[in-house]
Parts: structure tokens; C-alpha cells; sequence
């Protein structure tokens, strides 16, 4: 069992202040909580930061972690970049970057680099993920302050691989930057497929199917693709059980697998889309009784701003 | 809140739950004549596990309301998620809007109304009693069912495996307009009834060599 949640607000005028989508996707993941408490995670997009990218590492050893941001701002800067700022909290490192060259080069760059684990690369967009609950994840991370246009977020139970931090949700899509995947479920192709996307040059960074979702999607986007239609295209290719949330740089969406089995309900205004594994999460961002709609199968959604 | 619930709950007595904001398993394993009303939605497995109690959800219910009804009456006001009367054996449980999937999966007696939209898998291994569906059923409606009966007055999107359907007699559609008068819905007057066609019932027990041996 896993719990996931989604947000995207559609008419933000430019001009006015962008809403907390930290502190949305905390008031309805940690309704969610009974679903999982192994590790929790969001990603947030939209806000700008003083730079081209938002730069997520995590690295394993509490005591080189200094000594791995320093090798990271060299990386960048041997790459051409230019760090703007960084900040770390514990193992967890947020760089601002400013760089003109392949977001993928870069990526590929900082992923050499000793004790680096990627967490995220996006224009506008951070992946933010960490053991244990979205309340505990909230008060080491400072979540709740996050601005945004839309987010992803999720809690683990984990069936199909290791509980660390990496292993959490939401999973980025290495090395294309703004694309995150959330999901619910187990995927029984995942060796077949990851064999396929290893061969044509794809590198993954954990043993999770679900990272593959991202992949998945974020290689079908580069080629051109629209959101929706890669979303579709996964309903065949992808097998097994799922109920994924995928965030981008301007959209958001969900994909329902052909046998209904993980739960999905979605509450849309003129305003917002919210979208939860159940109803209780999404009363979370709404005070009052809401009519909100089950998705059956074989259903997907995409909401692009 | 279950704790208090079940205090509460001594038989004839009549109890309000205010704001239940789509908690889960409120109002589970109460065996009395009582009547329970809930000012709001509900989440999973609400009103489970009952012999006896009138629940009355005004909202949505989350997956599995009314799990393995024994006795009594359930009504949603609005829509229920997955799993609606799951294994109920007895009294009655009314969605008044849509249902999710699987609705009463492997369910054993007595009556299940629908009164929007059925979702996919409806009557999954049913093994008795009847899910009355007022507006349309999703795919496979019927699937693998044993026994009981499916009628639906909207449209079929397909029938599960091994579900067929047939001929109405008037003494059961008369019996199904009185179950939805008592509910207020007079606007059904036809339906598709869904059984099983049996073509799985394999209750020959002999080998093959015993059969030849005959």
C-alpha cells in the first residue's frame, strides 16, 4: 500500500502571490499517513528561483556531506555552471544553479561525482523526499513554506525495494529535468522494460519499478510526445497494478490501471484540481463536504497550465 | 470514536455524528436495533461488519461501505467508491448516486440498489441476493458470479465472464419496483437482468480414468 496526492491550481493571475503548494500537499499526505510511514515526498513546482535550475542531492555519509558540496559546486563549476547558492540540511543538499549548456550533461556530470545521489535537476521544479512521515519530513524540511503552481506527493510502504531515502517518492526522471513520477502499485515488466531503456543508453539510479514510470514518460515527452498521449501510451505498456500521479514543468496528470486496483479520487473546481488516493486526504485542502469522482479503469487525466 | 459509537449505540436509540470528514471505519461492528446518521462523507469500511443498526451516510462513502452486512439498513446518500457491500449476507444496503468498482464482490444475500452508475466488475463473484443498478454498469458486470441476480436499467458497457442474461418475469420486476418505491425511485420501469450462465459450475468430482471405468 502506498497513498498518493496531487495539486495543480489553474488560474493564477500573474502578479499574485503563488499558493503553498508545500503545505497543500502536507494537509493531504498526512491524512494518508495509515497508508505508509516508511518514507515520504513531494515535488513542487513552479515557483522561479535566482537561477536557470534547482539542483536535489543526497548523500549517504553525514560526515563528508561537506566535503561532497564542495566537490558538487566543483562539478558545476567544471561544467561551466555557476553556483548561485546552496544550502544544506543534513545530507540534503539544494543548489541554485545558473547554466546555459544540456540540463543532461550536467546531470550526468553531478551523478559521477563522488557520494552524490540525485534527487532532482528541474527549471522550476524540486524533488524533496526523505524516511519516515510527511509530518516528520515537513518539520526537518521546512515543506510547508513551499510556493507553487502544482505538486506531486506521496507516503511508502514498501513492497518492491529497499527503504532509504532514494528508494522514496517521488522518483525523478534522470536526467530530464522537471519530469516526477509518484505511484501506487507494483509493476510486473519493469526488468523487461528497464533492460529495453538500459540498452538505449537510460540509466537508472535505484532498484524501484517506480522509477521506471518516470523514465517511461520523460523519454516519450523529450521525443515530442504530449503529456497525455505518453500517459495513454502507458496504460498498454505498462503492466502490473498502478495508480500514478506525474508532474511536469507546466502539467500535471494520473494514469489508473485496467483493473481499478488502487484506489483514486479527484475533486476538480474552476480553480484546482486535487487528486488523492482517498476522500479524507482531499478534505484536507477542502473545508467542506465535496462531490468528489472515483476514477474507474484504464483512465487518465492530464491538466496542463 | 468507534468506542463511543458502540456506548452509545444501546438498542432504540437514535445517534448523530457530526462532521465524520471522510474518516475511515466509523460505525463498525454494532449489533443492536439503532439508528446511526452521519452528517457527512465517510471513509473506507464505514458501517461494517453490522447486524442490525439503520446507517444512514448523507456524502459519499469510501471503499468497502457495509462490508459483510449481516442485518439492517445502509443507505448513501451520494456516491460510494470501491467495493460497495462486499461479502453482505443480509439487510440492505442503497447508494443513492454512482458506485465504484467491484460493487457487492462476493456477496451472499439479500439487496444492493444503485441508484446512479454501477462501476467495472459489478456482482464479482456473487454468490446470492440482488444488485439493482438504476443508471448504466461498467465492463464485465456479472463476472464469474455463482449465483444471485443483477438487474439494470441503464445501459451494459460489457458482461464478465461466464454472465449472461435473460427474460424478467413480471412477479420479480413488480418485486423490484416495490424495493425502489420504498426508496423514492419510480422513474425505472424496465431492466436488464444478469446471471450466470454456469458454464464454469464444474461439480463433477470423478477422475478421468473413474469415468471411463463406468
Amino acid at each position: 500500500m502506498c497513498g498518493v496526492s496531487g495539486i495543480l491550481h489553474k488560474n493564477l493571475a500573474a502578479g499574485d502571490g503563488l499558493p503553498s503548494i508545500g503545505d497543500q500537499l502536507i494537509r493531504m499526505l498526512e491524512p494518508l499517513t495509515h497508508r505508509g510511514r516508511d518514507s515520504s515526498g513531494v515535488t513542487i513546482v513552479g515557483e522561479r528561483p535566482d537561477g536557470d535550475m534547482i539542483v536535489r542531492i543526497w548523500t549517504e555519509s553525514a560526515r563528508e556531506a561537506e566535503d561532497v558540496l564542495v566537490r558538487v559546486e566543483e562539478t558545476i563549476q567544471r561544467a561551466g555552471g555557476v553556483v548561485c547558492s546552496s544550502r544544506r540540511t543534513e545530507q540534503f543538499l539544494r543548489l541554485v544553479v545558473n547554466f546555459e549548456g544540456e540540463p543532461s550533461e550536467l546531470a550526468a556530470d553531478l551523478l559521477e561525482t563522488p557520494g552524490v545521489a540525485l534527487h532532482s535537476i528541474g527549471h522550476t521544479s524540486e524533488v524533496i523526499k526523505d524516511v519516515g512521515t510527511p509530518v516528520a519530513m515537513d518539520q526537518r524540511h521546512s515543506i510547508g513554506g513551499i510556493r507553487g503552481t502544482h505538486g506531486i506527493g506521496h507516503v511508502r510502504m514498501a513492497t518492491e525495494s529497499r527503504v532509504d531515502v532514494n528508494h522514496a517518492h517521488p522518483f525523478w526522471a534522470y536526467p530530464f529535468p522537471d519530469v516526477s513520477v509518484v505511484h501506487n502499485g507494483q509493476l510486473t515488466n519493469y526488468h523487461k522494460l528497464r533492460r529495453m531503456y538500459e540498452d538505449q543508453g537510460h540509466h537508472f539510479q535505484t532498484g524501484n519499478d517506480s522509477e521506471l514510470i518516470a523514465v517511461y514518460l520523460a523519454d516519450k515527452l523529450a521525443r515530442g510526445e504530449g503529456l497525455d498521449d505518453a500517459l495513454q501510451a502507458s496504460l498498454n505498456d505498462l503492466d502490473g497494478t498502478f495508480t500514478y500521479l506525474v508532474a511536469t514543468r507546466d502539467g500535471l496528470g494520473y494514469a489508473k490501471d485496467q483493473w481499478s486496483a488502487k484506489p483514486l479520487v479527484t475533486m476538480e473546481t474552476d480553480d484546482v484540481i486535487a487528486i488523492a488516493s482517498e476522500e479524507i486526504a482531499l478534505r484536507g485542502v477542502f473545508d467542506q463536504e465535496i462531490d468528489r469522482v472515483e476514477p474507474q479503469k484504464s483512465e487518465v487525466m492530464t491538466w496542463l497550465l | 470514536m468507534n468506542s463511543e459509537l458502540k456506548r452509545l449505540a444501546t438498542p432504540g436509540s437514535e445517534i448523530t455524528v457530526l462532521n465524520p470528514n471522510a474518516r475511515h471505519n466509523l460505525g463498525v461492528g454494532i449489533f443492536h436495533d439503532c439508528t446511526i446518521r452521519f452528517e457527512g462523507s465517510v471513509g473506507y469500511y464505514a458501517a461494517s461488519l453490522l447486524d442490525g443498526p439503520e446507517v444512514i451516510i448523507e456524502g459519499n462513502a469510501g471503499w468497502a461501505v457495509g462490508d459483510n452486512l449481516m442485518n439492517g439498513k445502509i443507505t448513501v446518500t451520494k456516491d460510494a467508491g470501491a467495493s460497495a457491500g462486499s461479502t453482505m449476507r443480509g439487510g440492505e444496503l442503497v447508494i443513492g448516486g454512482d458506485a465504484g468498482a467491484r460493487a457487492g464482490i462476493s456477496m451472499k444475500g439479500v439487496t444492493l440498489v444503485i441508484g446512479g452508475n454501477a462501476g467495472f466488475l459489478t456482482g464479482f463473484m456473487m454468490q446470492k441476493g440482488r444488485i439493482i443498478i438504476c443508471g448504466d454498469a461498467g465492463d464485465a458486470v456479472g463476472d464469474s458470479m455463482y449465483e444471485g441476480t443483477i438487474y439494470v436499467a441503464g445501459e451494459i458497457a460489457s458482461l464478465g465472464a461466464d454472465a449472461t442474461t435473460e427474460e424478467i418475469s413480471e412477479d420479480e420486476l413488480i418485486d423490484i419496483l416495490t424495493v425502489l418505491e420504498a426508496q423514492g425511485i419510480t422513474d425505472k420501469r424496465s431492466f436488464t437482468k444478469v446471471v450466470s450462465a454456469k458454464r464454469f459450475y464444474h461439480y463433477d468430482s470423478l477422475e478421468r480414468l473413474e469415468k471411463s471405468a463406468l
